[in-house]
């Protein structure tokens, strides 16, 4: 079992909103830690409660539509059922986490890191201020393992 | 009492975007109903002056859900393009990645989208009737549901590399063998899978009894049934030709190929909504209605071809002397598709061909027009083109699956509607009931964006002046 998941998800061809989908990929090529799965997705479903559950940490990576583009917040997640459309067309960390102590027990702990976009118009680059605000965050991961960021800064 | 008009928009747990309004009469009668379709891509305009090479990863863009179906039509119009035989350990590959699609869809719409009206049934709480209310209610059914869609989704990865628009099936072929390894990793999930669909099947048939009205009343009506049909007449979702059967059970049309679907289908346009309807050409609109999809496959068919989905097939084909026609019967079709679908998988990968290096033909265009048909988890999907002396697409035809059901759909909103909805209160029982047998055909309208907040749905009626009489929200 991964103690820790991570999980990048957006569109990479709406600009800054791919910002978790190419910083997991990025941490994939570079992260080799056997306690560390990583997962690349375009949107939460509810398959991910499977993995999710067998973490000790789950640590999603998503762009934020507001704040000051670049900027970087790291917030814990609790488990929250969602609402009555919850999972046709998209699910939240939240939901996943409730999801997966409801169908396999789990304890498992959340924490979202976001990154704020610029721009999240038609295009697979990502803007000046999230591509630097992701190096930082590789950095990161790669110098002090990726548990640094599960905690709040 | 004046005329009133009921509006159910947008139609929740469904893949797309959509509403229906149904029309009252003086009297408060059910007079008409409309599913309308509200959202509009383009796809068959705007891929005109492309190479036609790139068609398939294009043409995989129209759909998040079924982008491997749309992959695998678009690639065998190429095909025909190309002129060539495909190698044919690149076709086993293909119907196992198929097949793997109808697995995670069907899962998707069981477990995700329907299974919360068969547990809770159609009354409940709607803020309850979701995989939530499911989670709660019967968790070893929601596990079931989690495990099957990403079983079929990681196949889909394993083999095509990304779960979402893979870009692994190209014109002659697919464009990389499959390793001994990845075999191994689908072979070692498949008892498991099987397993849960045997014991879903049970759970479905025991629920039966407390859905006879609805199975009364949910788009049952006499209609032609499509789909291909494989040799001797066997389940076929990849290959084979065109077969049309009537309510009766009895053979309209059959051995159609790729060439002569337009002799027998036609399309028309109707001013509520951007889907096209599709009806058997030679008896006209609307006598030439007919449905696709599981159902329909079950009905067209004359055997299953795989040992313990033959034998669920065979208890299916009792409910019914001649064609089953109560639509709420997708459900059980398609749990017993799901079943076919992995015993299928388990027999082609046990064939050591398999594991062939020979997997895509290359030539040039060698023909201007090519057609491409497969079976998609809704039904059946056409892809026709047209190319130029260079390759480039001049023209391009899409007949996708809920065009083809777009009919019946409509036919079953007003069975439905007739039944449940009478005079100027709502219930949330009826707005689910209308929606429920839309569910049941499953239809995709192509949905790729984010949906962003709570989806809101709400019913509306109003009389002749406009004024909201009554409403209904969730």
């Amino acid at each position: 079992m991964a103690r820790i998941l991570i999980i990048g998800y957006g569109n990479p061809l709406r600009g800054d909103d791919g910002f978790g989908w190419h910083a997991a990929q990025r941490l994939r090529e570079t992260v080799r830690d056997s306690d560390v799965e990583i997962l690349t997705v375009q949107q939460l479903t509810p398959e991910l409660m499977d993995p999710i559950s067998r973490a000790a940490k789950a640590i999603f990576l998503d762009a934020a539509a507001t704040g000051e583009p670049g900027h970087l917040s790291v917030t814990p997640v609790d488990p929250a059922v969602m609402g009555p459309a919850s999972f046709t067309h998209f699910a939240t960390p939240a939901g996943l986490l409730a999801g997966a102590r409801a169908l396999y027990g789990s304890e498992t702990a959340g924490v979202l890191v976001s990154v704020a976009g610029a721009d999240f118009s038609l295009g697979a680059e990502l803007s000046e201020a999230v591509l630097r605000a992701t190096e930082e965050l590789l950095d990161l991961a790669v110098r002090d393992g990726c548990w640094v960021l599960a905690h709040p800064a | 009492m004046s005329r009133q008009k009921i509006v159910i928009d947008p139609v929740t747990r469904i893949e797309g975007h959509s509403k229906i309004s149904i029309h009252l009469d003086d009297d408060g009668r059910v007079e008409e109903a409309y599913f309308h379709v509200t959202q509009f891509r383009g796809f068959e305009k705007f891929c005109e002056g492309r190479p036609f090479s790139e068609m398939p990863s294009v043409m995989a863009r129209i759909c998040g859900i079924c982008p491997v179906s749309h992959l695998m039509a678009s690639a065998k119009a190429c095909d025909a393009i190309l002129a060539v035989r495909i190698p044919e350990s690149a076709v086993r590959l293909r119907r196992i990645l198929n097949l793997a699609q109808i697995v995670q869809s069907h899962a998707l719409s069981f477990f995700y989208l329907s299974s919360a009206d068969l547990l809770l049934g159609m009354d409940a709480d709607p803020a309850a009737r979701n995989l939530f209310g499911v989670i709660r209610a019967n968790p070893a059914l929601a596990r079931d549901g989690v495990r099957l869609r990403q079983y079929g989704q990681q196949i889909i990865e394993w083999m095509a590399g990304k779960r979402i628009h893979p870009t692994w099936v190209v014109p002659g072929g697919v464009n990389e063998p499959l390793t001994a390894e990845k075999r191994d990793l689908i072979l070692a999930g498949l008892p498991e899978a099987i397993q849960i669909a045997r014991r879903t099947l049970e759970w479905f048939k025991s629920e039966n009894e407390r859905f006879r009205e609805e199975i009364r009343t949910f788009a049952n009506f006499p209609s032609l049934f499509m789909g291909l049909v494989g040799e001797g007449g066997g389940l076929e979702h990849y290959d084979g030709k065109l077969r049309f059967l009537d309510a009766g059970g009895h053979i309209v049309a059959d051995g159609i190929d790729g060439a002569g679907y337009a002799n027998h289908i036609a399309e028309l346009a109707h001013p509520w909504t951007y889907l096209k309807t599709s009806y058997y050409k030679p008896m006209g609109y609307p006598e030439g209605v007919y449905r696709v999809g599981p159902l329909a496959r079950l009905n067209i068919i004359d055997g299953c071809g795989t040992p313990r989905a033959s034998q669920e097939w065979a208890e299916f084909r009792e409910l019914d002397r001649g064609a089953v026609l109560s639509s709420f019967y997708y459900h059980y079709a398609r749990l017993i598709e799901i079943l076919y679908a992995l015993e299928t998988i388990e027999r082609l990968l046990s064939a050591p061909q398999v594991l062939d290096k020979n997997v895509r033909a290359f030539a040039r265009a060698n023909n201007s027009e090519g057609v491409g048909i497969t079976e998609a988890p809704r039904g059946t999907l056409i892809h026709h083109y047209k190319v130029d002396g260079d390759g480039l697409i001049t023209w391009a035809n899409l007949i996708i699956a809920t065009g083809h059901n777009n009919a019946a759909m409509n036919r079953g909103v007003l069975q439905v509607a007739r039944h449940f909805v009478h005079g100027n209160r709502l219930q949330e029982g009826m707005l689910n009931r209308v929606e429920a047998v839309i569910r049941a055909f499953d239809p995709c309208l192509s949905c790729s964006t984010h949906a962003v907040g709570r989806l809101a749905l709400e019913i509306e009626l109003r009389d002749a002046a406009g004024e909201v009489v009554d409403t209904v929200r969730q």
